[in-house]
């Protein structure tokens, strides 16, 4: 498919966001509201042996500054609950939260926070993950044993998560196995830099709460103020305004009830943005940097037989929602090969940086980097076309995966096909430039989900949905689902949404689940009311219900559309006695099931449930005097089942290719000895901009895949994030020789490698 | 301290009494109310707070309000013809050049004034004139399509 084959689409929120009348957290005014500012750890692991607020108190317009000693005693994380709102005695990163002031102005507040005496007895920093598990290292939880966890997530001191996933006899495969191929990748972490900084804002009424906020995940985050705060859920409204991209980073509970708390001891509404820098260091949702040692053993004629690996994942000091990356840099390590003996664990490690947490793809870029670097390592070894090397072992539909899940009909290698085959149309390459191919997959997440759907008396429909729009299209795209349904017009529909106390619960703008399941919800309501309409037609047309279509805004007989009634005037009726009101959550499709691989830690990430496949191929040149990589064509095909919306689906290719190869070339967060980051800015973290992107081409193998999102779709969202830092680094070596083993391959690590 | 001085945003003069040290994004945003133009960095590097300063583009972050004074700034709420989408938000929205719109203002603000330099800009003369606005959605392509189009009508 071509762009210009495409429908258009226009979102129903595009009208606010190119005329600037589209409000964001950050664009909120209340009156009375104050300002809040927080005092940071500002040093990266310290017991904290005075603190003194008096000061701080006594700035002209402060009318609030909470501590620990201010809210209830509760530690709070999903998986682990390994962290408190403030501080307490230890700070163990940079960004942590001492205190929060609210003042009458900014500068009042930030006055305040530089008022706040902090006195610190330096504690070792922890932030080398091998010597983080050796004998007698510096804990960053002596306490780690007492902390409320999931069952069954084997943990250790600084292993907050450990995970493996054995199948076959590995000693044995390896044994047998003709070549023998070892290597070791590191992985430095990033960050998901969305281009709003997150901004908060409570208001009490009484003993209810408002927030607004820019959150990915609304009820995650009201769940998280009601469990640090002690409040009922039907006292604490999430309202997300618009919501400047996410990525991940916004993902899970932050800073609402630290808000909300401010908010209630100074009796005002209180709004918190976050300066960029701040972005930077404290939110508990960054990348985690991965040390992978694979060993992978082949057969002569190129077919794998075993593979050994480990990762190691960068924690940093709180766990947020990463106990479950372990099996998922599992999973990715394994990658989508028929592997029939494998041995690979991966272990989170605490240490003093800032918290990891779910990133657009977890741990999938940077494993997946390592792996496919690694595939190509091993068909070199074979003397083998690394293309012909995956299409040998890739999986197929039938086969068998590394963790014992046998696939439905999937398309893995006719993306590989689509994508060497574009990739050779754009002429020969010139000495310095070569082209790298990676394939990577993604679980698509089955997860409860809701939305209502209603028609008023003139016929103009709203989706009333949890659902919470990031900015890729998703919940934009769900009034093309209820205009299917019901015989309308997409424009008809408009989409009340990411408000707790309206709408029924959804996951959130997260694990590219929101079509996935939210789809299933408005088809499902829109549905209802389809079955309205046509017993309301049915009586006035003299026809049998069976016998009603909707299309075009009216009820008609089948075979007979002069017998037809609009769909307005349907409404119109219905307003006078039973009202068009639907609603639907519908069943979310079941995990499949494995056979033969024994899982340590399993969070259910071992089978995947309708899982996406994709194959990049970039072309890139290489200034050999600097080692400046540049991309010029990534070529990105992908089955991630039917798709419903083209331009947003290619939106969420063409973003995460280009995020992609950031991370392969020039996004990487830089620690200091002190455990602090080097980088926090947009000056030196570098962002791929305009003048950096290449032409990228996207082609879609389009499988109708059964149990699985609405008409047979998958997720995208994260998918087109797995693949191109490793086709750009397998680019990479076929020009210099050898792989450059550390991302991000800044120029200085290319140059170093080809010397 | 204070200043005061009239301020022109998108045709219209507010009387603003405002500390000389406040950035035009400040007083923007917070006096005169027009909340279109976005704060992303406050460092001249994400390119969200654009506007056009006698219709040349600057980052409103890094410019004193009080500097203004006498000369005239156009917002992306002064970008429409009347009641009409301008070409390049009509573009924006056909193409899929907007997805979460955070940088959406400031990227028509610098196409804007890319377009009153150069009617007709090449590929590589539209990519270089985005450069300076960052965004993390799209990967730029939707929004160089968006461009290309508005390009293509008026060249």
């Amino acid at each position: 498919m071509t762009i210009a084959e495409t429908p258009r689409f226009v979102r129903a929120d595009g009208p606010d966001k190119v005329t600037g009348s589209g409000r964001y957290t950050a664009d909120m005014q209340l009156a009375g509201m104050l300002a809040a500012k927080f005092k940071f750890a500002e040093i990266a692991h310290a017991r904290i042996v005075r603190l003194d607020l008096s000061a701080a108190r006594q700035i002209p317009g402060v009318l609030a500054v909470l501590t620990d000693d201010d809210v209830p005693d509760v530690r709070y994380g999903a998986g682990l609950a390994d962290r408190t709102l403030f501080a307490r005695d230890v700070v163990r990163y940079e960004g942590e939260v001492i205190a929060a002031v609210a003042a009458t102005t900014k500068e009042a507040a930030q006055a305040a926070v530089d008022a706040i005496v902090v006195e610190y007895e330096p504690l070792p920093i922890v932030d080398d993950l091998e010597m983080a598990t050796a004998d007698g290292a510096v804990l960053v939880h002596p306490e780690w044993e007492s902390y409320r966890a999931s069952p069954g997530v084997p943990r250790d001191g600084n292993v907050a998560s450990h995970s493996s996933v054995v199948r076959g006899d590995v000693d044995q495969g390896l044994r047998e196995a003709d070549i023998v191929v070892t290597s070791r990748y590191i992985a430095d972490g990033s960050h998901a830099a969305p281009i709003e900084p997150r901004a908060v804002v409570a208001q009490w009424e009484g003993d209810k709460v408002t927030i607004w906020t820019s959150t990915q995940v609304p009820f995650t985050a009201r769940d998280g103020v009601c469990q640090t705060l002690g409040l009922p859920t039907n006292r604490v409204r999430v309202i997300v305004p618009h919501m400047g991209g996410g990525f991940g980073g916004k993902c899970g509970f932050h800073y609402e009830a630290h808000i909300a708390a401010l908010a209630r001891t100074a009796r005002r509404p209180v709004k918190l943005v976050f300066t960029r820098r701040e972005e930077f260091i404290a939110p508990d949702r960054r990348r985690e940097s991965m040390i992978v040692d694979l060993t992978t053993g082949v057969k002569s004629d190129g077919t794998i037989v075993a593979r050994r690996g480990q990762a190691l994942l960068d924690n940093g000091a709180y766990t947020a929602d990463s106990s479950f990356f372990t099996q998922l840099a599992v999973m990715h390590l394994a990658g989508p090969y028929v592997i029939p003996n494998v041995d690979i664990g991966a272990e989170l490690i605490y240490t003093n940086h800032q918290p990891s947490g779910s990133v657009r793809a977890p741990t999938a870029p940077q494993a997946t980097w390592a792996r496919e670097s690694h595939t190509d390592e091993v068909a070199a070894a074979l003397g083998m076309d690394p293309v012909e090397f995956r299409l040998l072992n890739a999986v197929e539909t039938g086969k068998v995966g590394p963790s014992g899940q046998t696939y439905d009909e999937i398309g893995l290698t006719e993306c590989i096909r689509k994508a060497v085959a574009a990739s050779e149309t754009a002429g020969p390459l010139a000495d310095n430039e070569a082209v790298g191919v990676a394939i990577g997959w993604w679980p698509s997440i089955p997860s409860p989900s809701g939305a209502y759907v209603k028609l008023d008396g003139d016929g103009a429909g709203q989706i009333i949905t949890g659902a919470q729009e990031c900015g890729t299209g998703s919940v934009m795209t769900l009034r093309q689902l209820a205009a299917d349904e019901l015989g309308m017009d997409p424009e008809d529909f408009q989409i009340v949404h990411q408000d707790t106390a309206v709408a029924p619960y959804d996951t959130g703008a997260t694990g590219s689940q929101t079509l996935f399941n939210n789809g299933r919800a408005v088809i499902a309501a829109a549905g209802q009311i389809a079955e309205q309409l046509r017993e309301l037609a049915a009586d006035r047309l003299e026809a049998s219900m069976a016998d009603i279509v909707l299309s075009e805004g009216a009820a008609h007989v089948a075979g007979s559309p002069d017998r037809n009634v609009p769909i307005a005037k349907l409404a119109r009726i219905a307003s006078y006695g039973e009202l068009l009101i639907g609603h639907g959550s519908g069943t979310p499709p079941s995990a499949p099931e494995i056979s033969g691989a024994t899982c340590a830690g399993d969070a259910g990430m071992a089978a995947w449930v309708a899982p996406q496949f994709s194959c990049h191929a970039a072309r890139i040149r290489i200034d050999r005097d600097t080692g400046v990589v540049r991309v010029v064509r990534v070529d990105a095909v992908h089955d991630s089942g039917t798709i419903i919306n083209p331009i947003g689906a290619l939106g969420q290719v063409e973003g995460g290719v280009v995020m992609g190869i950031g991370q392969a070339i020039s996004e990487g967060t830089v620690y200091g000895a002190d455990g602090r980051q080097r980088n926090p800015a947009l000056l030196e973290y570098k962002l791929q901009t305009a003048a950096d992107v290449p032409e990228i081409h996207t082609q879609f193998v389009e499988i109708f895949t059964p149990d699985a999102g609405p008409r047979g779709a998958k997720g995208i969202a994260e998918a087109p994030n797995v693949p191109t830092a490793a086709a750009i680094a397998n680019a990479v070596t076929k020009l210099i020789g050898r792989p450059v083993t550390h991302l991000p391959m800044t120029p200085e690590r290319v140059w170093e490698a080809m010397r | 301290m204070s200043h005061e001085f009239e301020l022109v945003v998108n045709g219209v003069t507010y009387p603003v009494d405002v500390d000389p040290s406040r950035s035009l994004l400040n007083v923007i945003r917070e006096e005169v109310g027009l909340t279109g133009t976005k704060e992303g960095c406050d460092d001249c590097e994400c390119g969200a707070c654009m506007v056009l300063l006698d219709g040349q583009p600057v980052n409103s972050c890094s410019y004193l309000a009080a500097q203004t004074e006498g000369r005239s700034v156009t917002t992306i709420e002064g970008i429409m013809n009347g009641d009409e989408l301008a070409e390049i938000q009509k573009d924006m929205l056909d193409e899929g050049g907007v997805q979460c719109g955070f940088c959406t203002p400031g990227m028509i603000i610098s196409a804007t004034a890319l377009f009153a330099r150069n009617p007709d800009p090449t590929k590589d003369e539209i990519q270089i004139g985005l450069s300076g606005n960052l965004c993390r959605c799209t990967g730029y392509g939707r929004i160089l399509e968006a461009m290309k189009h508005t390009a293509a009508d008026r060249g």
